[in-house]
């Protein structure tokens, strides 16, 4: 019993990184744009997409392939940044947030053009058994997914926080006009704030693919609804919030599949995030102010 | 008219009406992501009535939009006072928990021999009233446009109205509605109710259209396409959700021209739209200079 909670709280974690990650993708965008992109899973399902497309004909190893998905992500992110969020910089949330809905139908429809039959099988990270650490089993796709997260999150601090990039970032969020007045591109950070989070992006998609071993459409659906439910668990728009957000969903996850189901598990996802939106708990207010969405 | 014809005009009338609902809530301000669920609500109540209850279909039909209507009355009591995204997150939330608890509704009665009634996952078959009542498909398009048309006629007499002006400055400046007496949450509640009596009245009409209904049909697809198509036809009129409806729908899909990529030339074409007429084809500086040029 012990050992099946102990168990399941590890799977959770390992699922939870994965959520973090797409959450932290998810709040960087938001965080910066104020705009939501619905299409973030969907350029991560199409890098993986691509990927899977050239392990079908050729012979790659798994690091290009990873490079691949990534390059992917990051050349759709980028697209979708153009035509969905650049234009709308000014103008409607709600304009930008269903143009990039509109490009998810693309890349849906793009992936099954690349690749009509439904499930796709995606290489394995690791051919042999889970390792063991006592009673308790990780895959090594597990472990690599907690590493990515481990490393990833570091390396975000420091770009936001000890580079001339992260300044120019932090500064086009908190002063938007004194930042275009002391020379930044507010245009140019945009759009490589999403190329950054469509890498993360990437990255996590090419490690859930792996540890899946599979592809389906479904991925991107799959993937902007975790994100966005760990994004908002978290709190919207703070990066620590969507880390923390990530693993307690994962977490929560994990142990409600355990014991009521994997149908009671999503209910109780979006039950939880329906009661703390209408609660509204201090920590979520934090970060909102008085700027809305619309 | 063929089949073929009958059936893509009749889906067109039948997404409107989700469709309309989305705009209702647009023109109060707010985004809603979960019209799918009052969809679906009124398809699993009016097809449950007919099928199981043996009810005439236009009693399932009131009986749907009033469950639709109390459905996302409740969600609203919650969920109106929030802004921008998190009333977008919160009925997303609430519509993917209707579509599961759809998946773990099981009520089947045997009727006639036959084991009818929602099964879960498996879905909810023979919702035959219409067939067995002897409505040809023609005639039941004809009621549906009919009752369509009601509904856009009911949205132009409010738009005329001092309520249409009161619910688009509540879209506005809901602070600023408050501040000249109008009572906001209220007036909000009230719109809830009808949006969701809307998408019921689309959703109990659809089951008897499809005699099959399963929770996948009501997932977010539909409540963002919903969105999507009030956006693209645009916030001026009523008219604009259908015209959304009609280009995806019937010109895309109806003209079979773009077989195969179908979904890559209407994003793209919306993405593009999007950024020219951000609020839609019709928006309301159009339906301003259409109404003083022809009136």
């Amino acid at each position: 019993m012990l050992v099946d909670l102990a168990q399941n709280t590890l799977d959770g974690l390992t699922s939870g990184a994965a959520y973090a990650l797409l959450a932290l993708g998810f709040t960087l965008i938001f965080g910066v744009l104020r705009r939501m992109n619905l299409s973030y899973g969907p350029t991560i399902m199409f890098g993986a997409y691509c990927a899977t497309w050239v392990s079908l004909n050729y012979q790659v190893g798994l690091l290009l392939l990873a490079l691949i998905t990534v390059a992917g992500a990051v050349l759709a992110g980028g697209y979708v940044e153009r035509l969905c969020f650049a234009p709308h910089r000014r103008g409607s949330a709600i304009a930008a947030m269903v143009a990039s809905f509109a490009l998810w139908m693309q890349f849906e429809e793009l992936a099954t053009i690349l690749l009509p039959r439904h499930l796709y099988a995606f290489p394995a990270l690791y051919d042999g058994g889970p390792l063991t650490f006592g009673p308790l089993f990780l895959r090594v796709e597990a472990l690599a997914m907690l590493a990515a997260a481990a490393a990833v999150c570091p390396m975000l601090w420091w770009t936001l926080y000890r580079t001339r990039f992260g300044l120019a970032v932090r500064a086009v969020i908190s002063q938007p006009v004194a930042a275009e007045l002391a020379g930044i591109s507010a245009p140019r950070v945009f759009f490589l704030v999403f190329a950054l989070a469509s890498a993360i992006g990437g990255l996590t998609g090419y490690l859930i693919a792996a540890s899946h071993e599979q592809v389906t459409p479904m991925l991107g659906m799959w993937t902007t609804l975790k994100g966005l439910l760990a994004m908002m668990l978290g709190g919207l728009g703070s990066l620590p919030g969507a880390v923390l957000g990530g693993l307690a969903l994962g977490v929560i996850e994990a142990h409600t599949q355990w014991f009521l189901g994997p149908q009671m598990r999503d209910l109780i996802a979006y039950l939880l995030l329906f009661a703390l939106l209408a609660i509204n708990p201090p920590w979520m207010a934090a970060w909102t102010t008085t700027r809305s969405a619309s | 008219m063929d089949d073929y014809t009958i059936g893509v005009l009749t889906n067109i009338a039948l997404f409107s009406f989700v469709a309309l609902s989305a705009y209702l809530l647009l023109l109060a301000g707010e985004m809603s992501f979960g019209q799918q669920a009052f969809f679906g609500v009124g398809a699993y109540c009016g097809g449950m009535l007919t099928t199981l209850f043996g009810w005439p279909l236009p009693a399932a039909v009131l009986a749907a939009m009033a469950a639709g209507a109390a459905a996302q009355f409740l969600v609203g009591l919650p969920t109106l006072r929030m802004r921008g995204l998190y009333f977008a997150m919160a009925t997303l939330a609430a519509a993917e928990m209707m579509r599961i608890l759809f998946e773990l509704l099981h009520f089947q009665r045997s009727i006639e021999g036959d084991l009818v009634g929602p099964d879960g996952t498996q879905g909810f078959r023979s919702i035959r009233w219409v067939f067995e009542a002897g409505v040809e498909p023609a005639e039941y398009l004809a009621l549906i446009v009919a009752l369509l048309a009601l509904v856009v006629a009911g949205f132009g007499l409010v738009e005329r109205s001092r309520l249409g002006a009161t619910l688009r400055m509540i879209g506005e400046d809901p602070e600023l509605a408050a501040s000249v007496g109008v009572n906001v949450e209220r007036v909000k509640l009230g719109v809830a109710a009808v949006a969701g009596a809307l998408a019921a009245l689309g959703g109990v009409l659809y089951a008897h259209h499809n005699t099959y209904i399963e929770p996948r049909n009501f997932d977010i697809m539909l409540g963002v396409h919903s969105l999507a198509y009030a956006l693209i036809g645009g916030l001026g009129t009523a008219v604009g959700p259908l015209l959304g409806v009609l280009l995806d729908v019937g010109a895309l899909e109806g003209s079979r021209l773009f077989e195969g990529y179908r979904m890559t030339v209407f994003g793209g074409l919306v993405a593009l739209l999007l950024i020219f007429r951000p609020r839609g084809l019709l928006d309301e500086r159009v339906v301003h200079w259409l109404r003083a040029r022809f009136s």
